[in-house]
């Protein structure tokens, strides 16, 4: 009796409501929930004559080739260790940037910027590898050759590793800050005008207007951001890592993620199981932060919760 | 506030256990729904044998009218509908079926191949090879057997396909794919500019010493040419094929696992021997002479590219008699006062080695649902000149003509042909009986006239290694190989004997010794069941 | 006390002017060298590498391109046709989720949100979701492939529920209420305006995501008319990668004329060109201060 008050009851109450979410909900069980059962992928050996379910079951076989190689450690602390990188300092520079601009007054100059911003969204990995090459080659790269007018001696980046970590953050920030500032940008918007106005009278100045209204209004904005950040905390942007660095060997140690390690393993291998194993490391990962860090934050405000 | 958590999560595993239900149903029907439709066709072609003669093929009841699904890789050419369309009115009339000729492109092909084959949709006919896993997609039961369905449904191609070939395409004893006959050689050799050789008074590369001298001769009075185009470190394997004569004429080393041709049961491990130890201090000295750039392992352009727009002097890997012959077209057009030269690696080695029967072929997969149709179309492909000549060639008098009497000429240019030679990437259904050449290829045909008179068969590509009983350690070791021997290869460490005792401990630990062992064991089986000696 | 604030304001607005063109510029310099490489000789690039100006200037790279004009138009019309329809019909789909899961009087909203979230962490991988669409729902070479699948992500529809709810505070709602206006309404003629700027961000991600797909078409176009601008783009760069990676070793050779650097410069100009003043022309939505006059209206 009580249970079919309950959710019946909010049913009927929110009719309309849930007639608005329903087309959402069909579209995420058709979409993302029935595949799901090709989890069972991971268990198998895949045979073509038995599919999904006829093919032999082989329990952690799969996993094997993640941890046999003595990597997998080092491939997780390079994997979340670039994503903290990324979230915090993309975040930080998104948020700075896009109070900057929300607060110059000229038209004409902020459009202009802002497309110029968001440009590097569209630019390809595969063609900004090229790009890269072309700058920090040994022999001919612009960069070498600036540095070579300067009477210095030519630098050989490729080979040097504890470079990469800095480059390939630098390229990710290059790529995304624009997509990251218009969010945030947006969100500036929606502040009404009246905070400022008040806090003007009061005779805050501006950096103190931006640290007490501004900042705290885009709490909830970098809450999700970074939910979601971490739930994909153990998958990487494959292309940035794959692109850049390429088959480069020497530079595997402070480059290699966990991406870029099952796809090599399984380029030749074309095994479902083995692949379908290694994406079903890093979802379980990803929830396990997920579930713990939202509690967290549903304990110190409901309202920033994800769920 | 917890319990509602778990009551979520619960009813979300109760849907997907509940779809596990359905869908486990669904895939085993479809599976065994295919092989029934088999069953079902062999039966009733049995009684229709003794009527239907003269045209039809006789063991194929083609009383219900079908379309052919047809998959091939890369791109499809701008005139396919044309082709299409005539290919249908033949195939109509004569099989009463229709084909569509769908195209993968070059975008994430083996990704595409998986799906196509693993999704269980119903595909009639595939393109298969050595480097798209055919061995290890066959001895996973992506293909029908043909055994009994040749004699049945083409008899034509069954008879056409010499019986060494049907053989060296067995896979446990069957055999899941129609091997391509022409026979081509695509042994490398080093190609290299002829006009600077002469103009400094250089050596025939033709040996590792005379190519030294070749390059440093290059490197002195041209320092601003690179001396080789290779990069990624392909020119290992070109070396090997240069200074050995290792059973695989690729020059390629399987985890490390040495074989020569002449003595095939011998083997030993390269990696980590002295031999191992001397070449890899040899391509340090190459590096630090300069014969590559530093960063070679980053270059995107193909060593290829870099070699014909005369970046580099000379190139050792990837140049086959065909693009080889390319190049020599190519360069001409840009720089006419240029020369190639070329050294073919058969002539070091004593001998060449055509492509194995498993380079190019077609095969049915499980889940066609007209296998005897489709075997019978596919006959017609190779066996029958009208549409050979449209799907290899494209349509006399619009794509192409005949000029003196025998060579190809393509009408138009490459920019603006409907439908170039080859334009549907038909290297598996070739017939050599009525091929058809450019005039330009008459040098490459010469090359192979040559290694003709010294032909050994290869018998490696044919090995079907299934490597599922080590399939995490050689995930494993070829991470190690990528990450610790490549820069040794292109002579980027500093201390040789270092790096590669690194090199070994690491592949030790990553279990190399388990996949030599057993890739040892599954290749002197091959070799007593194909009767190598 | 209000000089001290102005001159703190100066010191700040010039500091980001600054700061704002240096990094416009960073943006700028690999476009400027794409462009450049576009006009420039294949034979150069591949020598020379990319430099601000051409070193030898040429038109082959657009020439390739511009030699079957009727391929790119096609794959022009059909990316446009999926964009808009795809944007159009998601943003609606989205902004109705997002508002509907903030509505503090919707008692399922954090399990629903949930459910939808939960699609971001686990999947099943791409073989059974392939076989799904081309087996059970036969969708291959169908617009309706094209469009479907990427309608709404997880992301957008929580992004939006966030803009709604900072946006329009919950008095208007009550107000609305009372008033007798049912949800749909309420949803119809009051959130979509007051939300513009967030409306525009996701419309904006939208669109791009369409623009610049190329997986769907990928996995499940087979016929060429229907290929979208950035496959086609794929397509022309990857028959290149194929050549040089696999011809080594397997003696593979191709009949077309292969496509090259400037090629690919050139391609990827004129496949993202359009889509970049998309952005512009979204800004005029991101107006300041719309919820003022509701509230006290």
């Amino acid at each position: 009796m009580l249970k079919k008050r309950g959710f019946l009851y909010e049913l009927n109450k929110n009719k309309v409501m849930f007639l608005m979410l329903m087309p959402t909900l069909i579209f995420f069980l058709i979409n993302s929930y029935f595949p799901m059962v090709g989890i069972y992928y991971a268990f198998t050996s895949y045979d073509f004559a038995g599919g999904l379910f006829g093919s032999p079951f082989v329990g952690l076989d799969n996993f094997k080739f993640l941890y046999q190689s003595g990597a997998l450690w080092k491939l997780t602390i390079n994997t979340i260790g670039y994503n903290i990188v990324f979230i915090v300092l993309g975040n930080v520079l998104a948020i700075a940037i896009a109070i900057l601009i929300s607060e110059i007054r000229g038209k004409l100059f902020k459009k202009f910027t802002q497309s110029i911003m968001f440009l590097p969204y569209f630019m390809s990995f595969v063609l900004l590898s090229v790009l890269a090459y072309n700058m920090f080659n040994f022999e001919s790269g612009f960069f070498n050759q600036v540095l070579k007018s300067l009477g210095i001696a030519p630098v050989d980046i490729y080979n040097t590793p504890w470079v990469w970590p800095i480059l390939i953050t630098v390229f990710y920030i290059w790529k995304n800050l624009g997509y990251s500032m218009i969010i945030y940008l947006a969100s500036i918007m929606g502040i009404s005008d009246e905070y400022y106005e008040a806090a003007k009278i009061d005779g805050a100045n501006i950096i103190q207007r931006i640290w007490h209204i501004t900042v705290p209004m885009l709490k909830p904005t970098f809450v999700i951001l970074l939910l979601f950040a971490l739930g994909s905390i153990m998958k990487g942007q494959f292309d940035l890592f794959y692109q850049l660095v390429g088959n480069n060997g020497l530079l595997y140690d402070v480059t290699d993620i966990i991406d870029t390690y099952v796809y090599r393993s399984l380029k030749v291998n074309f095994d479902i199981g083995m692949a379908t194993a290694a994406g079903l490391y890093q979802s379980l990962f990803g929830f396990v932060l997920i579930m713990t860090v939202n509690y967290i934050i549903k304990k110190i405000n409901e309202d920033y919760a994800l769920f | 506030m917890v319990k509602r958590r778990i009551l979520t999560i619960c009813t979300a595993l109760l849907l997907v256990t509940s779809m596990l239900a359905g869908c486990g149903g669904k895939e085993k029907d479809a599976g065994n729904s295919s092989t029934d439709n088999a069953q079902t066709k062999d039966n009733g072609t049995e009684a229709s044998n003794a009527d239907s003669k003269d045209n039809k093929p006789a063991g194929v009841d083609t009383s219900k009218k079908v379309e052919l699904q047809f998959y091939m890789l890369g791109d499809a050419p701008k005139d396919l509908p044309i082709i299409q369309e005539e290919i249908n009115k033949l195939a109509l009339a004569d099989l009463n079926a229709t084909v569509k000729f769908n195209f993968t492109t070059w975008t994430d092909w083996e990704q595409k191949y998986k799906l196509l084959l693993s999704s269980g949709q119903p595909i009639d006919l595939i393109f298969t090879a050595d480097w798209t896993q055919y061995q290890s997609y066959a001895k996973k039961g992506a293909f029908l057997p043909l055994d009994d369905l040749l004699p049945k449904a083409a008899p034509k191609l069954n008879e056409f396909v010499p019986k060494d070939m049907w053989e060296a395409v067995k896979i446990d004893k069957k055999i899941y794919t129609v091997p391509a006959t022409w026979k081509e050689y695509v042994t490398e050799g080093i190609a290299y500019r002829e006009d600077l050789r002469k103009k400094y008074n250089l050596p025939k590369p033709e040996s590792i010493e005379t190519l030294e001298q070749y390059l440093d001769g290059i490197r002195k009075n041209e320092p601003n040419l690179l001396p080789l185009a290779d990069n990624q470190g392909y020119h290992t394997d070109a070396i090997r094929q240069l200074t050995t004569q290792t059973v695989n004429s690729t020059g390629t080393i399987r985890y490390g696992v040495n074989i020569m041709y002449d003595t095939p049961r011998d083997v030993t491990s390269y990696w980590g021997s002295p031999q191992h130890l001397a070449d890899l201090k040899m391509y340090k000295k190459w590096a630090d002479k300069g014969y590559w750039p530093k960063n070679v392992l980053n270059v995107k352009d193909s060593g290829h590219d870099v070699f014909a727009s005369g970046k580099a002097a000379a190139i050792l890997g990837s140049e086959n008699p065909n693009r080889f012959n390319d190049s020599v077209i190519k360069i001409k057009s840009i720089h006419p006062d240029w020369e190639l030269g070329y050294f073919p690696y058969p002539n070091a080695k004593g001998f060449a080695s055509p492509v194995h029967p498993i380079h190019n072929g077609f095969a049915i997969p499980r889940s066609s649902k007209n296998p005897e149709r489709a075997l019978a179309f596919y006959e017609k492909m190779v066996t029958d000149k009208k549409y050979n000549w449209l799907t290899q060639y494209g349509i006399e008098g619009k794509h192409f003509e005949i000029e003196d009497g025998k060579y190809y000429k393509m009408l138009g240019d490459a920019q603006s042909s409907g439908f170039q030679r080859e334009g549907m990437q038909s290297w598996a259904w070739r017939n050599p009986e009525f091929m058809l050449f450019d005039k330009s290829f008459d040098a490459v045909l010469t090359m192979f006239n040559e290694f003709d008179k010294t032909a050994k068969p290869d018998y490696f590509q044919g090995f079907p290694e299934d490597w599922t009983p080590y399939q995490a350690e050689k995930a494993a070791v070829e991470q190690v190989e990528k990450q610790y021997l490549y820069p040794l290869n292109v002579g980027l460490v500093e201390d040789v004997e270092a790096g590669l005792n690194t090199f070994m401990e690491k592949a030790k630990q990553a279990g190399l010794e388990k996949i030599q062992s057993e890739y040892t064991k599954q290749w002197e089986d091959y070799l007593k069941s194909a009767g190598i000696q | 006390m209000k000089d001290n604030n102005s001159g703190m304001s100066l010191l700040f607005k010039t500091s980001a002017y600054l700061i704002i063109t240096l990094i416009s510029l960073a943006c700028l310099f690999p476009f400027l060298l794409m462009i450049s490489g576009s006009f420039t000789s294949n034979e150069s690039i591949i020598r020379d590498g990319f430099h601000l100006i051409p070193q030898v200037f040429s038109l082959e790279g657009y020439k390739m391109i511009f030699t079957f004009p009727d391929q790119l138009l096609k794959a022009y019309s059909v990316t446009i046709l999926v964009t808009v329809v795809g944007t159009v019909t998601g943003l609606f789909l989205i902004t109705m989720t997002g508002y509907v899961l903030q509505r503090k009087d919707f008692k399922y909203r954090n399990k629903f949100s949930f459910f939808i979230y939960f699609t971001t962490l686990f999947g099943g991988g791409l073989v059974p979701w392939y076989i799904m669409i081309t087996k059970y729902f036969n969708m291959s070479d169908t617009y309706a492939v094209l469009i479907l699948p990427g309608l709404m992500t997880p992301f957008l529809i929580i992004l939006m529920k966030n803009f709604i709810k900072s946006a329009i505070p919950d008095e208007i709602f009550e107000s609305a209420k009372i008033d007798g206006a049912n949800d749909f309404r309420i949803y119809y003629s009051i959130v979509l305006k007051l939300s513009m700027p967030g409306v525009a961000t996701v419309g904006l991600f939208l669109a791009l995501t369409y623009w610049n797909d190329w997986f769907l078409s990928s996995l499940f176009i087979n016929d060429t008319s229907m290929y979208q601008l950035q496959y086609y783009l794929y397509n022309t760069i990857n028959t290149m990668l194929f050549v040089s990676q696999m011809a080594t070793g397997t003696g593979v050779t191709l009949a077309k004329e292969i496509p090259t650097e400037s090629t690919k410069m050139a391609m990827a100009l004129v496949v993202t060109g359009p889509i970049v003043f998309l952005y512009p022309f979204v800004q005029r939505y991101f107006v300041k201060g719309l919820t003022i006059g509701a509230v006290k209206g």
